[in-house]
């Protein structure tokens, strides 16, 4: 559920490497601060603006943070990440609910799992493979089963109809069945799990972390409803929820939980209370005091105005919150998209790119607590796959100011053979977004550029930009992929058949790379395909990437392990503790 | 009198009827899709076709008032011609497929929340203002007045998050006088009840009563200086007699009506109170849903709030017959 | 029972009373010294123009003037208490009972929110613990008494259902209701028709022969004085100027304010309106009273007297008949000679 006011809809898991540098500003860089030794027992407080979890379903979870959360607590996966705050081991995964990683064969076009013994739900039932194939076919089902990851119809082997959607209906219509059937099959004891795919991808053991994949009972399904009252894989059970402001969910520990079949989770406190629709200050400032029960209390960030009561600068905290106070990269990279439909002439994209005053717009949005200059669509926290695209260094023809180069930006529209344009900025509107762009418009301005701002009710602004009746030349947006991998990014931003494409790009060239670089099998060698596709979007100036995103936490006193877990940009909430007094 | 009431009830509902179709068309021209807000990441445009058709968002607008106002009275189906239709039984305001929720359902939620908030508030700043402000009348110019005006307008001035954090701040956090504000039924558990509403009680009475203090002082040094009040002393009545019977009442026409329209307007959800002691009022619902462009429960909520300043209007301008008997000869 | 008990005092003895309020640009000097005295079933004028300070002397006789705004010294004896010296209390009890007021304002004085049956009973039950039938009963006799028709009927009205006149009459019978044996009557007939202005007038002399009540009047209207008053106070810039009996200040006026005030009282059969004579000049303000003789800035006789007196010496209350008492410098013959030349004017027999 994450900060109600993120301003981000979309774009959801972060997978996020932390960065080199000095990790978090408390000390967070180790694995276990601030609390203390872990210890069993206690409960653990998340403190929440939001009034609802967006969803709780297994089969409809798509933001990281709800990820981190109910895989950590209820939901077990057939793999899962590591906990760890280093970039690299926390984005690499564990078995966890499989014995395993899982088996590629027919060129990553088969993958298998094979599933552990004791693993049960909370009713005492083994988790069996069609478990897991019900709850993946229940991702098909898109007219119940909204909101979710839809990686499963995409991925998997089963034919598309004319109107693009699956032959498969999902489980509840049962159109289609035995296409699903074939695409996932069931070993005959019950405890292989294999997915055919419709073609090879090499890192289909990350995408079944999804709680998309997590196994669901199909006698305890209830469709819409099922998020209502969830079976439990996992150490913790719901007990109640009541959602809306002063309402709460209690988990309490599942008893049918065998630690022995799950070496992944710690499953540390008796109990998770998560206590809903709590005001932004009003949650910074039961952190800051930490008395009573918020020492065992975290949320998921920190208003502005706190910033300076917390923080020696954007990487440190002051001495009195040190190990309980983190400022790391976020998994979201700001950027604002240019519509190559409208713009179609290179030149004047680069004129955009070239006026933009960054550094402007970075001070705006908070300065260092708000992020670093951004060069691309992927970020260094996203660990091998990140290269410096160059952007501002030679991209355009030579070094850019931070601040915009409003005479070498003239000079570009000179040589465009057009006239200076005339343009309109969506953005979704909010008092900071004013000014953001009122110093686009400013600073494009100079440079000759007519620009216009148009605010949108943030709550309607995808809808009204993913219209293309509607969407303007310049498009203020913002992506984080879902998981480690830039799959989630460059085909998503710039693809047509991508969920992300504001700017409307269409390039076969480009498309035909992306193809090439999805089924890679080489991990290092496709970390190298998308750089080049990553300096390549930024060459063709398809977005002007302005800002990757810096997010700030704290939590009480009594409270561990502190760090930012990379997998998803989250608490590691699989391995927190209540430390006891 | 009666024949009045009557007058006044149906014209509210003709208001209340054009209200609606006011609010539909105005929503109907948001560029905003809300079929969208159904429709996830991996949305296909089939997918949002029938999601439409199902909430009823592909009729023109105005049959979609037609089905609305059809639902208001009898009842409705949603998607009847799906295999899961959505039945939406009279009073019907809508549904909501964002919540997965019927209007009527969500505000009924909401609405005791925000009725024990405004009632008590209203309690407290209506004894409050007026029994300090006629203490600040009958003491004009001394410095009793002058701290009471000058204080009031101190609460006049606050902002209300201002008032609540600090409260919550020094009174729950630091010195942890209050448990943490946690809504429950009153019938359910009335102590955390009371302990959950004081302080959001408190804040709004203070900054309401500030005003009703200011009212009713200036009523009451107004009426003070009236023949009759002096017809009053004159009889030998004692000065409390004078003051509540006689001047009160007479300086209670104002304060009335700004209280019914102050009532009413608390009554359709006070937003930051809300957010701020994690009430789950009316008021989170309404920013809620606005910033989900909900259609169906923006227009529920908007006409239970117009009905309660409507209504408020009608209690307001029958209570003035009630106090002033020279109105009822006129109506 | 000693010696003093005998001694006779008068029924309302005011002597020496006072007010003053003090406001942010000066004090003022609403009534300076006023002294005057009433028995049972004697009706006394006070005459003067507005602001002359005849309404405050009634309100602080009444004890209606609030003690935190005012300073008010002097005596005011009624029925052998001080009723200056008295606590709010003290005087609330005797306020509707024992004395009683009538406004001038029939149309304002009367709550505009409750029933006048309730207003009346009110009165009774503020002093007296009756019933609620028997304070009805007691409220519809009076109404019937001052000549409301269909007084039970119209006890359930509100003030806004009867006509001024009619307002003033339910205003007397509040006053009487419980029979006080002091009623101030403050210009009763002033925002009334004329011939409303006689029957209530009227209304007030018949209850008072019924009560035996001491009436204090306070008018300007020295046609109303001629009519009912035993005694006439002449008030002017605070203090009582002029004070006898209704034959020494009709036909034998002394002060020279008295002398313009009889002679600018319009009469019907007045032919030339050139004999329609005001005083010249305004009213005195009551926050900077002229040194001397208050009226020494709008009289014509100044002149007469000699050393500048008016301006500089305050003059005495001093007695020029049995109960006949004028505060002026002039000398008896000068004044006498003013006063013949003014009622020749007026067309009426001199001394």
């Amino acid at each position: 559920m994450g900060k109600a006011n993120k301003g981000l809809r979309l774009a959801a898991v972060g997978a996020v490497a932390a960065l080199a540098l000095a990790a978090c500003g408390g000390g967070g860089s180790s694995s276990s601060s601030g609390g203390g030794e872990p210890t069993t027992g206690g409960t653990l407080y998340y403190l929440t603006n939001a009034e609802q979890f967006d969803q709780i379903d297994p089969q409809r979870i798509y933001t990281g943070e709800d990820l981190a959360f109910f895989n950590g607590t209820i939901y077990r996966t057939l793999t899962a990440y590591k906990f760890s705050p280093d970039a690299a081991e926390g984005t690499s995964i564990v078995a966890d609910l499989a014995t395993d990683t899982g088996t590629a064969t027919n060129g990553g076009k088969t993958w298998a799992f094979t599933i552990r013994d004791g693993a049960t739900f909370q009713d005492g039932s083994p988790v069996t493979c069609a478990d897991v194939a019900y709850g993946t076919s229940r991702t098909f089902a898109t007219d119940v089963i909204t909101g979710g990851p839809t990686y499963a119809i995409s991925m998997l082997d089963i034919p598309t109809l004319e109107d693009g959607s699956s032959a498969y209906k999902g489980p509840y219509t049962g159109e289609g069945q035995e296409l699903f059937d074939k695409a996932v099959t069931c070993s005959a004891d019950g405890k292989t799990i294999t997915f055919n795919l419709s073609r090879p991808v090499p890192d289909f053991n990350y995408t079944v972390t999804l709680t998309a994949f997590a196994p669901v009972p199909k006698a305890s399904d209830t469709g819409e409803k099922y998020g209502d009252a969830p079976v439990s894989s996992g150490p913790y059970k719901i007990e109640s929820n009541k959602n809306g402001k002063g309402g709460k969910m209690v988990m309490v520990r599942n008893d049918k939980w065998d630690p022995a079949s799950d070496d992944y989770r710690k499953a540390y406190p008796d109990s998770w209370e998560v206590d809903y629709g709590l005001d932004v200050k009003v949650i910074d400032q039961r952190l800051i005091t930490s008395s009573g029960n918020d020492a065992n209390a975290l949320a998921n960030g920190v208003e502005p105005e706190q910033l300076g009561v917390i923080y020696k600068s954007a990487t440190e905290a002051n001495p009195e919150f040190a190990g309980r106070a983190i400022s790391e990269l976020d998994p979201y990279v700001r950027y604002l998209a240019i519509n190559v439909q409208k713009v179609p002439n290179l030149k004047i994209r680069q004129a955009i790119a070239v006026a933009l005053d960054r550094d402007a717009l970075r001070k705006n949005a908070g300065g260092d607590f708000a992020g670093d200059y951004a060069d691309g669509v992927i970020k260094p926290n996203m660990g091998v796959d990140y290269a410096p695209s160059g952007m501002w260094d030679s991209l355009l023809g030579g070094k850019i100011p931070d601040a915009g180069d409003p005479a070498l930006a003239k000079k570009l529209i000179a040589e465009s053979g057009e006239a200076a344009p005339t343009i309109t900025f969506d953005y979704p509107q909010s008092p900071t977004a004013d000014k953001a762009a009122a110093i686009v418009v400013d600073s494009l301005g100079k440079a000759g550029i007519t620009a216009k701002p148009n605010p949108i009710e943030p709550g309607q602004y995808y809808g009204v930009v993913f219209d293309p009746e509607q969407a303007h030349e310049l498009i203020n947006a913002g992506w984080g992929p879902d998981w480690p991998n830039a799959s989630t990014i460059i085909p998503e931003l710039f693809t047509p058949t991508g969920g992300f494409n504001l700017s409307q790009y269409d390039n076969a060239e480009f498309n035909a790379a992306v193809e090439a670089a999805k089924i890679e099998p080489d991990r290092a060698k496709q970390a190298k395909m998308w750089q080049d596709l990553n300096t390549l979007a930024m060459k063709d100036v398809v977005v002007v990437p302005t800002r990757f995103g810096r997010e700030q936490r704290i939590v009480g006193k009594q409270i561990g392990p502190v760090y930012l877990w990379p997998a998803y940009g989250s608490w590691p909430y699989g391995e927190m503790y209540a430390v006891q007094q | 009198m009666s024949a009045y009431v009557v007058r006044r009830v149906i014209s509210m509902i003709i208001l209340l009827l054009l209200l609606t179709l006011v609010v539909f068309i105005l929503f109907s021209l948001l560029p905003a899709d809300p079929a969208r807000l159904t429709c996830g990441k991996g949305c296909t445009p089939a997918v949002l076709e029938a999601n439409r058709h199902k909430l009823g968002f592909d009729l023109p607008v105005l049959q979609q008032y037609w089905e609305f106002m059809k639902g208001l009275f009898i009842g409705r189906i949603y998607a009847a011609d799906s295999p899961d239709p959505v039945v939406c039984n009279a009073p019907c305001l809508g549904y909501s497929f964002k919540r997965g929720e019927e209007v009527l359902v969500l505000i009924k939620d909401r609405l005791p929340a925000t009725v024990w908030l405004a009632l008590g508030a209203f309690i407290l700043w209506l004894a409050a203002g007026i029994s300090v402000g006629v203490y600040a009348a009958l003491r004009r110019g001394r410095w009793q007045d002058k701290t009471v005006m000058g204080i009031s307008l101190a609460g006049y001035s606050l902002p209300s998050f201002f008032l609540g954090l600090m409260a919550i701040f020094f009174i729950v956090i630091r010195l942890q006088l209050l448990p943490y504000p946690s809504y429950v039924s009153p019938f359910e558990d009335p102590i955390q009840f009371f302990q959950t509403m004081l302080l959001p009680w408190i804040v709004l009475a203070i900054l309401y009563a500030a005003f009703y203090m200011r009212l009713t002082r200036n009523q009451m040094l107004e009426v003070l200086g009236e023949d009759y009040i002096r017809t009053a002393r004159a009889k030998g009545l004692p000065e409390r007699i004078v003051i509540r019977k006689h001047a009160l009442r007479a300086g209670l026409t104002p304060i009335v009506t700004a209280a019914g329209l102050d009532l009413a307007g608390l009554l359709g959800g006070a937003i930051i109170t809300e957010s701020i002691f994690s009430l789950p009022g009316l008021g989170s619902l309404a920013v809620n849903s606005v910033n989900d462009a909900d259609l169906p429960v923006i227009v529920g909520i908007t006409l239970v709030t117009a009905t309660f300043i409507i209504v408020a209007n009608l209690i307001v301008d029958l209570l003035y017959a009630v106090i002033d008997p020279r109105v009822r000869l006129v109506s | 029972m000693t010696e003093i008990s005998n001694v006779q005092r008068p029924f309302l003895e005011v002597s020496d009373l006072a007010v003053q309020f003090p406001t942010e640009d000066g004090i003022v000097h609403a009534v300076d010294g006023v002294s005057f005295s009433i028995e049972r079933g004697q009706t006394l004028a006070i005459v003067g123009e507005s602001g002359s300070g005849k309404s405050v002397t009634a309100q602080a006789v009444m004890g209606l003037i609030n003690k935190r705004n005012a300073d008010v010294s002097g005596q005011a004896i009624f029925d052998g208490e001080d009723l200056v010296a008295m606590s709010d209390e003290g005087l609330r009890k005797l306020r509707g009972s024992k004395m009683a007021m009538i406004f001038q304002d029939p149309m304002s004085s009367l709550h505009p929110f409750y029933r006048i049956g309730d207003q009346l009973t009110e009165a009774v039950n503020a002093h007296h613990k009756v019933s609620k039938a028997d304070a009805r009963e007691r409220a519809i006799e009076m109404l019937h008494k001052v000549g409301i028709p269909l007084p039970a009927k119209r006890f359930d009205d509100y003030p806004h259902q009867f006509s001024g006149g009619m307002r003033q009459r339910v205003m007397i019978a509040m006053a009487l209701i419980n029979s006080p044996s002091l009623l101030i009557a403050d210009e009763p007939t002033t925002a009334l028709d004329v011939t409303v202005q006689a029957q209530i007038i009227e209304l007030i002399s018949q209850l008072q022969q019924e009560f035996d009540t001491a009436v204090i009047l306070i008018t300007h209207d020295l046609g109303i004085v001629a009519e009912v008053a035993d005694e006439v106070a002449v008030m002017y810039g605070a203090r009582i100027v002029e004070r006898g009996s209704v034959d020494d200040i009709f036909y034998h006026p002394q002060m020279p304010y008295t002398l313009g005030l009889l002679a600018s009282v319009p009469r019907l059969n007045e032919v030339r309106s050139d004999r329609l004579d005001p005083i010249p000049g305004n009213p005195p303000s009551p926050i900077r009273l002229p040194a001397g003789c208050v009226f020494n800035p709008r009289c014509a006789h100044q002149d007469q007297v000699a050393d500048d007196l008016c301006r500089t010496v305050r003059p005495a209350l001093q007695n020029v008949g049995p109960a006949h008492q004028v505060r002026c410098h002039l000398p008896a013959t000068e004044r006498q000679a003013a006063a013949d030349l003014t009622l020749s004017l007026l067309g009426r027999p001199g001394r």
